[in-house]
């Protein structure tokens, strides 16, 4: 998909929004919608933060990578993607508009001034502990304390919710990490990326930058330039991961760019669930995100990936919020592996976000499922790449997008098949939600076979809340704005389906937050 | 000027700057002018290019020659039509026009907007005319009991270019066929259609060229209330061809049925290519295309169907593509787009690519029905899905070419 | 005598080889020329694999056991060879196919399955003559007949049209799997009707059916009951009777 030029229609949207009945007039409220009160991770911390000169250089680039103490070779790795970044051109063909980034105007490093880990979780800074507690993420629930002899075991064994095991990114570094014992004990590998460059540099080195390499796209070599930090995570051979792995992304400091980088690896027959979690302050200037994920499954491995993104969008003016340019790529590396992307959006003012799997392995599967809901200003331009190489391999894309308020929805993907692929298979379906009419629903996808024996398939829908269904759900007595959540939940289920359970719920919840309003 | 010109396409090739020498040869003229320059802002459409990142004329189109193989035989029928025949250097036209046609052969040319969208209609447009060429050809059609009208594009030289306007006035109504034969190196033909209301036209397209030819037909239409546009294409192809249809909805109740089969042997690319435009409240879009391929050859399918906040409300639209890849060694590309800004609108889009169906097959073959001709059958069939809203006196011999290529 | 359909110990999976499934599991069943058997069995037993399995569907493998049709092994056979021998199956689901029209489809397969056999091809009046008493006798509007095959038929109409095909094609061997579901009152009694105007000393019918409606027209000479992919029940023709009175679970519970 890289393409250029693709806008060059616009619809401007001035005027009053049109009141046709009373359900659009509620709806047309929802478009009013998304006060910041609603926003409910909406608060920053203060802490003293430790900051990387504003601005990117080479120089911001050795600091970064002085700070960590980082092994020359990965300095020299991040100066070549710097180099690399230099020449490179900002995109611009995603149905998205924003004013021009100033590149200088970030700074690259924030960290907590007490120092990035924590021996115990009593020493991480209580401001700290407290936005997490905020967020209602289980970093101290149940007494699990990081680095406190034998408080994990216990905590675990009382506990009956499934567990969750936390890395949490503050600002740009990883300030703990829960029930590592536990996970060392099966063999898994779970810290933030920082310490594995430390730990485990062999494991690093051979797999950083091979899915989403150095110069992948402009968003992505940055990263690689200036990535702060993130979570590695390495399940060894045969191991089921015996708990869920999550990670906790917050933004807290004031101009600050979030660089973080994710390397999953399950190697032969290993298995993982990965949850991904994301929330910002609210704050006027526009926050830059530029992460890069990349996933790597050996023969008959299975990474389950889900993301609830709810990052600050901005007001309902289409001031401040996040801007996201998330680089997401699984490589099916191994014969019948597996990879699967789980992911709800709400947040952010812009998204540009194409979680992929490149299906090399013969009988490889890629799973993508979405929900992409936006409101007020926001504008989301995502999708997948399903890139078939190997025989019989299989890909599955469902994604549901809901536009209401201004905001303009675009759903763009690509299947790419391969002249060896044969079989592969694709299912796609595509179905938008328009709630009000001042925003927009755009459905986008590129299909190239080149197979003869693949078959290949593709649905889309636009259409609104239907009139008929919301009457019949109001005539037995059902409130409107909890019928139109009612059908929303309806028209999202089979990517919910794919949740995680605690993080279903969740999900659940932050549709019914984002769309309040929009509906009455 | 030329020179000018010249720099402005980067690294022009030797057919490029072959263009820039033929639009240096025709009278100055500011809109012919302005017409070449959106053509010149990019030069020949290239990958690069989102509108043309499958079909590169750049790249197949080096030089301006002469094909070696003469023009196909011309299958539509000619009895009852008034036939026209353009070649790469004259025009011919009935003699005698019946009542409620009027035909002007204008010298200058028409405005032509919107050219930058089309860089082969501006192309064509810039360099329509010269010698017995009518720049701007114009059709007025006042009568709704008119014969066929029917057009063959052949005769071989190194490029062809024709411009051609229809005017349907309030309640009158056109039956017109077009052949594109091949002959010439390049041909690109652009045709206007301005629908006034409660008027109607069926349009054929058969289209089969060289393996060394390039070909851009560009059709570009506007329909005015409860008008009523049916197209038919039956594309064979060329080293690349481009079948290119815009239309806007600009009234209310207009309907649009828009078919294309393309079918695509070795060496042969076709590439249909379409943008409606929901620009007034309840319209209809029926949108059907039907691609086979075989090994070495190439098909392009890229729909769009644009709906305006204001005006598109009560869009109801649907746009299928569905292509068999016949062989190994064929290749389908295909963007299927849908960019919605109307909420109370029904709109869908399918795109399947792939092998014939399995159930299909069984039940055949459970009749006794032997692979190859099941095969056979289904495969023309699904074909003929595309061309079965042609009009009576063209669809028969569409359906019949279809399968000799099928069966052959 | 030899029977004229002879299944014996047939075992046959569905899926790929990795999470393959056993659906017929040992199924032995003979069926005499001249007689029409009843099948009966709670949903998802197999009865419509079996049909598939006989008339040679992919995605279906044997895995053991033999199946022939007059001494012939059909279960090696294409299934347009198996059509060509006589097997014909109506549908329980028939299959819908853009675009051509149902008379130009069935002249197609009677021709095809006439050349392979060996004999000349029908004339075009000699077709339309017996299209025209066929769909008479099944009360079809001819209409109907130059629609495509099975698209936008109703439940009924489908099957209607399954035994219009059937009555055209005149096979040897006849399968018919829940043809009576989906026809309203007047529409059985055609069918049953058209199916019993095929009753012939030299025809073997095998019914599959979920009520005893349908075989209150059709008599069957013999009734099974199909579980867990096998036989394991066979009776006359009041074992449908009784199935209906006091349901699988009644009856079985006795067999088991
Ligand atoms: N392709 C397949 N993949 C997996 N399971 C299958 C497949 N085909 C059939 N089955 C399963 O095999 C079993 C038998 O199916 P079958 O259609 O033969 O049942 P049936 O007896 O005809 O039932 P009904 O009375 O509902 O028509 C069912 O459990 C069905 O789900
Ligand atoms: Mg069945």
């Amino acid at each position: 998909m890289d393409c250029c030029g693709g806008t060059t229609e616009h619809e401007d949207d001035c005027g009053e929004v049109k009141v046709k009945d009373s359900i659009d007039a509620k709806t047309v409220e929802a478009a009013k919608a998304l006060e910041s009160e609603n926003y409910s991770a909406g608060f920053s911390t203060t802490i003293e933060t430790d900051f990387a000169p504003k601005g990117l250089s080479e120089d911001t680039i050795r600091y970064i990578s002085a700070a960590k103490n980082e092994p020359e070779w990965l300095l020299e790795w991040r100066l070549k993607a710097y180099e690399r970044w230099l020449t490179m051109e900002e995109p611009s063909w995603a149905m998205v508009r924003y004013p021009k980034i100033d590149y200088q105007g970030y700074y690259y490093y924030a960290a907590p001034k007490a120092g990035a880990k924590y021996a115990s979780i009593d020493d991480v800074p209580k401001e700290i502990l407290e936005t997490y507690e905020k967020l209602g993420i289980p970093l101290r629930e149940a007494e699990v304390l990081l680095g406190v002899e034998g408080a994990v075991e216990t905590a675990a064994e009382g506990r009956e919710k499934p567990r969750v095991a936390v890395d949490a990114v503050f600002d740009s570094v990883s300030v703990a990490t829960t029930f590592r014992k536990e996970l060392q004990k099966a063999g898994v590998i779970f810290m933030s990326i920082s310490e594995a460059v430390h730990e485990y540099p062999d494991l690093v080195k051979k797999y950083l930058g091979t899915v989403v390499p150095q110069s992948d796209n402009f968003f992505a070599t940055l990263n690689s330039a200036v990535f702060s930090d993130g979570t590695f995570v390495y399940i060894p051979k045969g191991v089921r991961c015996p708990m869920e792995l999550s990670t906790y992304f917050r933004m807290n400091a004031e101009n600050t760019g979030q660089f973080e980088r994710t390397l999953i690896i399950a190697d032969e027959a290993a298995y993982v669930s990965y949850l991904e979690g994301c929330t910002a302050p609210m704050r006027d200037e526009n926050q830059l995100h530029a992460a890069v994920v990349e996933l790597v499954a050996l023969e008959d491995a299975e990474i389950k990936y889900s993301t609830v993104q709810n990052w600050w969008p901005g007001d309902e003016d289409g001031k401040g919020g996040i801007f996201n340019f998330v680089t997401k790529r699984g490589d099916c590396r191994g014969d019948r592996s597996k990879i699967s992307w789980t992911q709800v959006e709400t947040g952010s003012a812009v998204t540009w976000k194409y979680p992929s799997c490149i299906l090399r392995g013969d009988d490889s599967v890629g799973e993508f499922y979405s929900i992409a809901v936006t409101n007020g200003r926001q504008q989301a331009d995502t999708g997948t790449k399903m890139i078939h190489l190997g025989k019989r391999t299989k890909s599955r894309i469902i994604s549901k997008g809901i536009s209401a308020g201004k905001s303009d929805n675009t759903y763009r993907g690509l299947v790419s098949v391969n002249r060896k692929a044969v079989n592969a298979r694709n299912f796609t379906q595509c179905d938008s939600l328009l709630i009000g009419d001042k925003c927009g629903a755009h459905t986008i996808p590129y299909v190239e076979n080149r197979c003869a024996s693949a078959q290949l398939e593709h649905e889309a829908t636009t259409t609104k809340l239907s009139e008929d269904q919301l009457f019949y759900a109001r005539q037995r007595g059902i409130a409107e704005e909890d019928a139109v959540a009612l059908l929303v939940n309806g028209f999202v289920r089979d990517v919910l389906q794919h949740l995680p359970m605690e993080f279903a719920v969740e999900a659940q919840s932050l549709l019914k937050v984002s769309l309040e309003g929009s509906v009455g | 000027m030329t020179t000018a010109l010249r720099d402005f396409i980067k690294n022009p090739t030797p057919a490029e700057l072959e263009l820039v020498a033929r639009y240096g040869a025709q009278p100055e003229d500011s809109r012919r002018e302005r017409a070449f320059l959106a053509f010149a802002e990019t030069g020949l459409p290239h990958r690069r290019m989102e509108a043309w990142k499958w079909t590169d004329f750049k790249a197949a189109l080096k030089a301006l020659e002469t094909p070696a193989a003469a023009s196909a035989k011309d299958p539509l029928p000619h009895e009852g039509a008034l036939v026209f025949r353009f070649t790469p250097n004259g025009f011919e036209a009935p003699v005698n026009m019946p009542e409620g046609i009027r035909m002007v052969e204008q010298p200058g040319m028409q405005a032509f907007p919107g050219a930058e969208n089309v860089p082969l209609g501006a192309l064509a447009a810039a360099l329509s005319g010269g010698g017995k060429r009518p720049a701007t050809l114009i059709f007025e059609i006042t009568s709704g009991n008119l014969p066929r009208l029917h057009f063959v594009f052949s005769g071989s030289g190194q490029a062809s270019f024709a411009r051609i306007v229809f005017l349907i006035r309030s309640g009158a109504s056109l039956n017109l066929s077009e052949s594109y034969l091949g002959g010439a190196g390049l041909t690109s033909t652009v045709l206007e259609f301005d629908l006034e209301q409660d008027t109607a036209i069926n349009r054929a397209i058969f289209q089969r060229g060289g393996a060394d030819e390039a070909l851009a037909v560009t059709g570009i239409a506007h329909l005015g209330a409860n008008a009523e546009m049916t197209q038919t294409t039956l594309s064979f192809g060329a080293k690349v061809a481009r079948m290119e249809t815009r239309v806007v909805h600009q009234a209310t109740g207009a309907k649009l049925n828009l078919n294309a089969a393309y079918l695509s042997g070795r060496g042969f690319h076709t590439d249909i290519t379409t943008n409606v435009r929901h620009g007034a409240p309840s319209c209809v879009t029926r949108q059907l295309t039907k691609g086979a391929v075989l090994d070495g050859g190439t098909g392009v399918f890229q729909g769009k169907f644009f709906v305006p906040r204001k005006t598109g409300q009560h869009t109801d639209a649907d746009m299928q593509h569905q292509a068999l890849l016949l062989e190994d060694g064929a290749q389908v590309f295909a963007k299927p787009e849908l960019e919605i800004y109307a909420d109370d609108v029904e709109c869908a889009h399918g795109n399947t690519c792939g092998a014939l169906d399995d159930a299909q097959m069984f039940y055949l073959r459970q009749r006794g029905i032997p692979e190859n001709q099941a095969r056979a059958m289904l495969t023309e069939a699904f074909i003929a899905e595309a061309l079965g809203k042609a009009d009576d006196s063209v669809r028969e011999v569409l359906l019949a070419e279809a399968q000799n290529w099928l069966s052959s | 005598m030899r029977p004229m359909l002879k299944i014996t110990d047939l075992s046959a999976a569905v899926g790929e080889d990795s999470e393959a499934k056993t659906i017929l599991n040992g199924l032995s069943l003979d069926v005499p020329a001249g007689e029409v058997h009843a099948i009966m069995g709670p949903n998802g037993a197999g009865k419509s694999t079996l049909s598939y399995v006989l008339t040679g569907r992919s995605g279906y493998e044997v895995t053991g056991g033999s199946a022939t049709l007059n001494g012939e092994n059909v279960l090696d056979m294409d299934p347009e060879t198996r059509a060509a021998k006589g097997m014909f199956l109506s549908f329980q689901y028939p299959v819908e196919i853009p675009g051509v029209p149902v008379m130009t489809f069935v002249r197609t397969a009677m021709n095809a399955q006439r050349k392979a056999r060996g004999e000349d091809e029908i004339s075009a009046p000699d077709f339309i003559k017996k299209s025209r008493d066929v769909a008479k006798t099944l009360n079809l509007d001819a209409e109907m007949l130059k629609r495509p095959v099975n698209v936008g038929f109703s439940g009924g109409e489908k099957k209607r049209l399954e035994i219009y095909q059937m009555m055209m094609l005149e096979p040897k061997f006849l399968i018919l799997d829940e043809t009576d579901s989906g026809l309203d009152i007047d529409a059985l009694k055609t069918v049953a009707d058209g199916v019993n105007a095929m009753r012939d000393p030299s025809r073997g019918m095998l019914v599959i059916t979920h009520y005893q409606r349908l075989l209150d027209y059709i008599k069957p000479d013999k009734v099974h009951v199909l579980a867990k992919g096998r036989i394991i029940k066979t009776g006359e023709a009041d074992l449908a009777l009784r199935l209906e009175k006091e349901g699988y679970d009644g009856v079985l519970g006795e067999a088991a």
